[in-house]
């Protein structure tokens, strides 16, 4: 089909590209939908229900008919709107809801079944069975409903996102939008402006001559030129504005590389958070369509849409076109089309008192009440003056008026008001703070009105920030008024189209009433109207209208229509922000973990920690085996573990005592310089929270470790403490969890090792005793701290050293200690190293857990004040008399099973005679069989008895003796040696 | 949201961690002779106002200052920020 | 001098240094840092101490000189840096300068990223447009901040209008580094 003359299309380069395989060609500038439609193809997708053929009702994102599959293969993408693809060459695009043929469509006998499916379908039809939704009904329907599938290949794209801030935003490139700028970028303001479209211009490249005193190409090379020169302006084409949120944040996609065929080595779409001080929301308007019996054939589209293809693109719709409006606005497409010499058969003009504009035959008190042609239009039947006709044409323009585009300012529940005077809903007073709607998303749409209220927009929002903005000269343009009466919809029996995308008709709005789901938004989820991937863009305003005419009120009177996020589609991957896989998001690496990989460690993830699990040898077989190895060798000679990952608070100042004795539980001003003590803190509310070391540097200095997990969230309730509840107590703290390595060195030939490697220090237990702590060099000169504590129950100790030394000192100590035994042991043996010892840790301190619980209630000092301590003393805490117990399996072989809960025996099992919990469990090699830990009503008193530890899970009741926590030198012994 | 810290001007709220009420910054006396009373109010009776509250923000991902930042729950319109170390001193101060 | 041998916070031997296009990202691993807060004697009182020559700086600032700088952190708080120091102990070097206040070693709790731009600015706010969510064009030279890149919590210091520096966790140093290239490569910027 050949192409009309002029338009913005660089006729030079041709660009080639398939659609359902077969070859067509287009040039630089076309849309996938213009080039389609200059080839002549009219039919380019089926509709989501009924299987309709369906070809392009717009020129914009609001598209609800063209979706087709672009890309093939890992990049394909589903539910693209033909009308917003820019070909590029060696494009592939595929229609997509049909089988197998877009012009055969076998479930296009869901449109003989229409009455079935009528609205609320789902709800009514496939109740029963009930357990056959899951498994008929819904992957039945899932296959013949919906739109276009995934490739499920992972996407090979690079996405990106960032952030801006400007003064103002402009949000559209049209002509308000672009008066917008140019006041605002010459006023020195940070400007940005952004438009979807690839080219600036909006509605103006859509119109012919909207200027009188000037071409629109001329200006808007102008204003290239100009932007370009101006530092404080940042265009950004392609880049959608889809949300606005609080405090002037918008949410902003940027289609960096769609329209090429790969993005090579950039990325394809940018995620902008654009923080403005200001916005302007020239968003314009999308026109609406008036619903007739089967207004749905291709061929049938908007009216502006229709001019569009002509002017823009040069694209000759059909040889035979007819307009159907209720307003001037229809009649210009008209012209246009005649003034490019395209046959005009009729202005189906639903006023009587229409007047024809120009050389075309206007039947004026007429409307189109029907249509043929199966799979694109061939003939409009119009009703005038009691009589009906057939009109032979290959395409309608249809013009109902213009709905402003809102949606920006309806992100934050600003309700859209209704105009009586120009049919339609205007931006309401309660939008987003600061966000300026100007031209036709005002209602200002004439080319004259937008530029004016562009730029009277831009001065009004920079004089908030005290910039003094003027408007520049513009252009002189149009200013037509529409001359609009209302007309939502031609009735008669048969099916018109209200949402195309989602298949709601008049007949669906009008069941809705009869069923009572009169609220707009019973009407929304009852007909699924606007639900659709085009979010009712040319739907929701005349379904509205036609509810209110089915009830009788005013438009207003039954509801408004508000928009959510996004305004269009965004692509998960976008959201995502761009990094998958390991780097999907942080990780922490100890100091020793190079050396820990070259060792051959398997690592495990703890939080953002990766840290090393268990150091396997050759020859073990399974993790068990090489974890039995790492406990024993602890236990026998010395093992080696990074503990790095625990977190580090370094407090000073005068008053560091008395603000540790207010944070634990238990008493720390006492504490001697040179020594560490055991803190447990406890939440406000008298639980159990964290537990730790506190090592007394000096005077005016202490080093408190948390666990690894909380060690976040105490150093933030250890700074409201110091800055909230107390700030007149002279304390400084900061976090050095990072900045050392801290080895754990424990066994009995702990000090054997140590003492060939520090400079001279004394280690014997009179001069560094259990708990001591103290700074020191070692291997000549190199600074250390250390601290004599113990997680595993045998003699250890604690060293730490610059985190750059940390994987040198760790290979110093396991080549030192060759002959000693001395072993690298991983997260696996150290639970296991602590569960023997009877050591709490998280799986015990899981929140649920008080100090008395733990074994811990008098450390809970009645002497101070401290967080927790006044709630731990409430009667029904104190009155818990769960304790924390040892439990072995009667029979030596059977499993201890973390998570049972505990039963005395021959009791049933159910939550009025539960007796308590298993915390943590493991395989002890010390013991020979399985340990666990747990808290059992009146444990204390319980040692030797039986009880049955019950995993309804599995099935499984097992018996196990409740015994001392302490599985290993309950006495303490080996820790003082 | 931005939250206008007043040190540092306006800051993205992903920066800050939430915690509520800020009467949370007035703890009663641990060894005062209502003290379970008044904790079990301070620890439990917390303030949900819709409409302008005073809230505790933590800058975590700034300068670790705790804010009281007067918020407006419904519209999230900001009307004030302090340091709570201010807030506490000055009260503390008055209290004298 | 100890014979142990030091690692980056990379993981080599030595600091890894990589240009893309106009910038140059350069791991410094010889920067000594140590923290310094005022005691409340001084907050409540007057005076704020001059370490090392240094004028501590207001909310938001860093101030440079030969070889050591300092850079707001929080109230009260301020960070110390010396170049070519890591080695020695930088903090008792502090607190000898600082005696009244509390001082803490940070030299190894971080990992310095020294940026350069071979062509001023521009690629400078490129960057940063892409990791951090602060204004990059008004974050001049003598602004210093602590924002969340990816994340990750971390200082930026703007130290000069062709060079910015990256400080992160030390123990996120490859998922930093890793972020900062990446961000890097995709400017593809000319060299």
């Amino acid at each position: 089909m050949t192409r009309l003359s002029g338009g913005v299309i660089d006729r030079s380069r041709t660009l080639s590209f398939t659609f359902d395989g077969q070859a067509y060609q287009g040039h630089p500038g076309d849309t996938l939908a213009s080039a389609l439609l200059a080839n002549g193809v009219r039919l380019m997708g089926r509709s989501f229900k009924y299987h309709r053929p369906r070809g392009v009702l717009s020129a914009g994102s609001e598209e609800p008919n063209a979706l087709v599959e672009l890309r093939t293969g890992a990049r394909r993408e589903p539910n693209t709107r033909a009308t917003v693809v820019e070909l590029f060459d060696g494009l592939e695009a595929k229609s997509q809801n049909r089988w197998p043929s877009l012009s055969f469509d076998a479930l296009a006998v869901n449109d003989l079944f229409a009455p079935f499916f009528a609205a609320g379908f789902y709800y009514k039809t496939f109740m029963w069975p009930k357990a056959f939704w899951e498994k008929v009904y819904e992957p039945a329907i899932r296959r013949a409903a919906g739109l276009g599938s995934l490739s499920m290949l992972p996407d090979p794209d690079a996405y990106d996102k960032g952030f801006l801030h400007c003064d103002l935003l402009v949000i559209g490139g049209g002509a308000a939008g672009l008066s917008a700028a140019l006041t605002a970028a010459r006023s020195g303001a940070r400007v940005i402006l952004a438009d979807e479209d690839f080219r600036l211009g909006g509605r103006l490249l859509a119109e012919s001559g909207p200027f009188t005193d000037q071409s629109v190409d001329a200006w808007i090379a102008g204003l290239e030129a100009e932007f370009a020169s101006l530092p404080n302006l940042r265009v950004m084409r392609r880049t959608t504005v889809w949300g606005a949120y609080d405090h002037g944040i918008f949410a902003a996609l940027e289609r960096v590389a769609d329209h090429l065929s790969t993005p090579g080595e950039g990325v394809r779409q940018t995620l902008w958070r654009i923080t403005a001080k200001r916005a302007v929301l020239a968003a314009g308007a999308t026109e609406r369509h008036i619903p007739f019996a089967n207004n749905d054939r291709p061929g049938i589209m908007l009216s502006g849409a229709l001019r569009a293809y002509a002017n823009r693109w040069a694209v000759r719709p059909a040889e035979r076109v007819a307009i159907f409006t209720n307003n001037d606005d229809g009649h210009r497409t008209a012209l246009d089309l005649r003034a490019k010499g395209v046959e005009v058969a009729a202005v189906v003009d639903s006023r009587a008192e229409a007047k024809v504009l120009g050389d075309y035959p206007l039947l004026a008190g007429a409307l189109v009440t029907g249509s043929r042609g199966r799979l694109g239009l061939k003939a409009i039947r119009v009703a005038q003056h009691g009589r009906d006709q057939w009109i032979p044409c290959g395409a309608l323009g249809v013009s109902g008026g213009w709905n402003p585009n809102v949606h920006l300012a309806s992100h934050h529940r600003g309700r859209p008001v209704w105009d009586e005077a120009q049919q339609t809903f205007l931006p309401g007073e309660e939008g987003p703070p600061g966000l300026i709607p100007a031209g036709a998303a005002v209602g200002e749409g004439s080319t004259h009105a937008a530029l004016m209220s562009g730029a009277r927009a831009a001065v009004k929002a920079l004089d908030a920030l005290g910039i003094k903005a003027s408007p520049p000269n513009l252009p002189e343009a149009e200013d037509r008024p529409l001359g609009l009466k209302p007309l939502w919809h031609v009735p008669g029996k048969a099916r018109a189209w209200v949402d195309f995308q989602n298949d709601v008709t008049v007949k669906d709005i009008a069941l809705a009433h009869q069923e009572n789901m009169r609220p707009v938004e019973h009407l929304k989820r009852w007909t699924t109207l606007g639900m659709a991937t085009d979010q009712g863009k040319t739907a929701n305003v005349t379904a509205l209208a036609v509810m209110a005419e089915l009830t009788g009120k005013t438009i207003p009177e039954t509801g408004t229509t508000i928009f959510r996020p996004p305004y269009t589609p965004v692509s998960l991957s976008a959201l995502g922000g761009g990094n998958t896989g390991t780097h999907f998001r942080p990780r922490r690496l100890t100091p020793t973990h190079v050396w820990a990989e070259g060792r051959g460690a398997v690592f495990v993830e703890v939080g953002q920690w990766m840290r090393a699990q268990y150091f396997p040898r050759p020859g073990e077989k399974t993790w068990r085996e090489t974890v039995d190895r790492e406990v024993l060798a602890t236990r026998a000679g010395v093992g080696i573990c990074d503990v790095t990952t625990l977190g580090k608070i370094d407090v000073q100042g005068k008053d560091a005592g008395a603000f540790l004795n207010r944070i634990y539980c238990n008493a720390m001003a006492s504490l001697k310089v040179g020594m560490v003590r055991y803190g447990l803190m406890l939440r406000e509310d008298g639980q159990a929270w964290d537990d730790g070391t506190c090592a007394r540097l000096a005077e005016d200095q202490y080093v408190v470790t948390t666990t690894t997990a909380q060690a976040g969230p105490i150093y933030r309730h250890m700074e409201f403490c110091r800055q909230g509840l107390w700030p007149e107590l002279d304390v400084q703290l900061i976090s050095t969890t990072d900045a050392w390595a801290q080895l754990s060195v424990a066994g009995p030939q702990a000090r054997v090792l140590l003492e060939r490697i520090v400079d001279g220090f004394d280690l014997s237990n009179a001069a560094f005793p259990f708990m001591a702590c103290g700074e020191l060099t070692i291997a000549g000169g190199l600074r250390a701290r250390l601290f004599r504590i113990s997680f595993s129950g045998e003699l250890a100790y604690e060293i730490a050293v610059p985190a750059r030394y940390g994987a040198a000192l760790m290979g110093r100590l396991v080549s030192l200690g060759a002959d000693l035994g001395a072993t690298p042991y991983g997260t696996e043996a150290l639970g296991v190293l602590r569960i023997e010892k009877g050591h709490a840790a998280g799986n015990e301190l899981n929140g649920q857990t008080t100090a008395q619980m733990l074994g811990m209630g008098r450390m809970v000092s009645v002497k101070k004040d401290s967080i927790g301590a006044v709630q731990s003393r409430r009667e029904g805490m104190a009155a818990d008399s769960r304790r924390l117990v040892g439990l072995v399996p009667v029979a030596a072989t059977d499993p201890v099973v973390a998570g049972s809960h505990l039963f005395t025996e021959g009791a049933v099992h159910n939550t009025g005679t539960d007796q308590g919990w298993i915390t943590s469990a493991c395989y002890s090699p010390h013991v020979g069989s399985a340990i666990g830990l747990g808290f059992l009503t009146e444990g204390e008193a319980r040692q030797g008895e039986v009880v049955i530890a019950a995993n309804p899970l599995e099935g499984q009741a097992i018996r196990l003796r409740v015994v001392s926590p302490h599985f290993v030198d309950p006495e303490g012994g080996r820790l003082r040696v | 949201m931005l939250i206008p810290h007043p040190l540092l001007g306006p800051r993205d709220a992903g920066e800050f961690t939430y915690l509520g009420d800020a009467r949370l910054l007035e703890r009663p006396d641990g060894l005062g002779p209502d003290a379970p009373a008044a904790f079990h109010d301070y620890v439990y009776l917390r303030d949900n106002i819709a409409g302008v509250q005073r809230e505790l923000w933590f800058h975590e991902q700034g300068d670790r200052s705790w804010l009281v930042v007067t918020r407006d729950t419904l519209t999230h319109e900001i009307l004030k920020a302090e340091l709570a170390r201010d807030v506490v001193l000055a009260r503390k101060e008055a209290g004298k | 001098m100890s014979d142990l041998k030091p690692m980056t916070a990379l993981g080599g031997a030595d600091p890894v240094r990589l240009t893309l296009g106009a910038l140059t990202l350069t791991e410094n691993a010889e920067l000594a840092l140590a923290s310094l807060a005022l005691r409340r004697d001084t907050i409540v009182g007057s005076g704020r101490p001059i370490p090392l020559g240094l004028t501590l700086p207001d909310p938001g600032g860093w101030v440079g000189l030969e070889g050591v700088a300092a850079f707001w952190t929080g109230p009260g708080q301020w960070m110390i840096e010396a170049e070519e120091a890591a080695g020695g102990d930088f903090a008792a070097l502090v607190k000898t300068a600082a005696p009244d206040c509390s001082v803490t070693e940070q030299t190894d709790a971080w990992v310095a990223f020294e940026i350069t731009s071979s062509q001023g600015e521009g690629p400078l706010v490129g960057l940063l447009e892409k990791l951090a969510n602060l204004d990059a064009a008004l974050f001049r030279p003598g602004h210093a901040t602590r924002t969340a890149i990816e994340h990750m919590s971390c200082y930026i210091i703007r130290r000069a209008e062709d060079r910015l520096a990256i400080l992160g966790m030390r123990t996120l140093a490859n998922s930093l580094w890793h972020t900062l290239t990446q961000a890097a490569s995709r400017l593809q910027l000319a060299a």
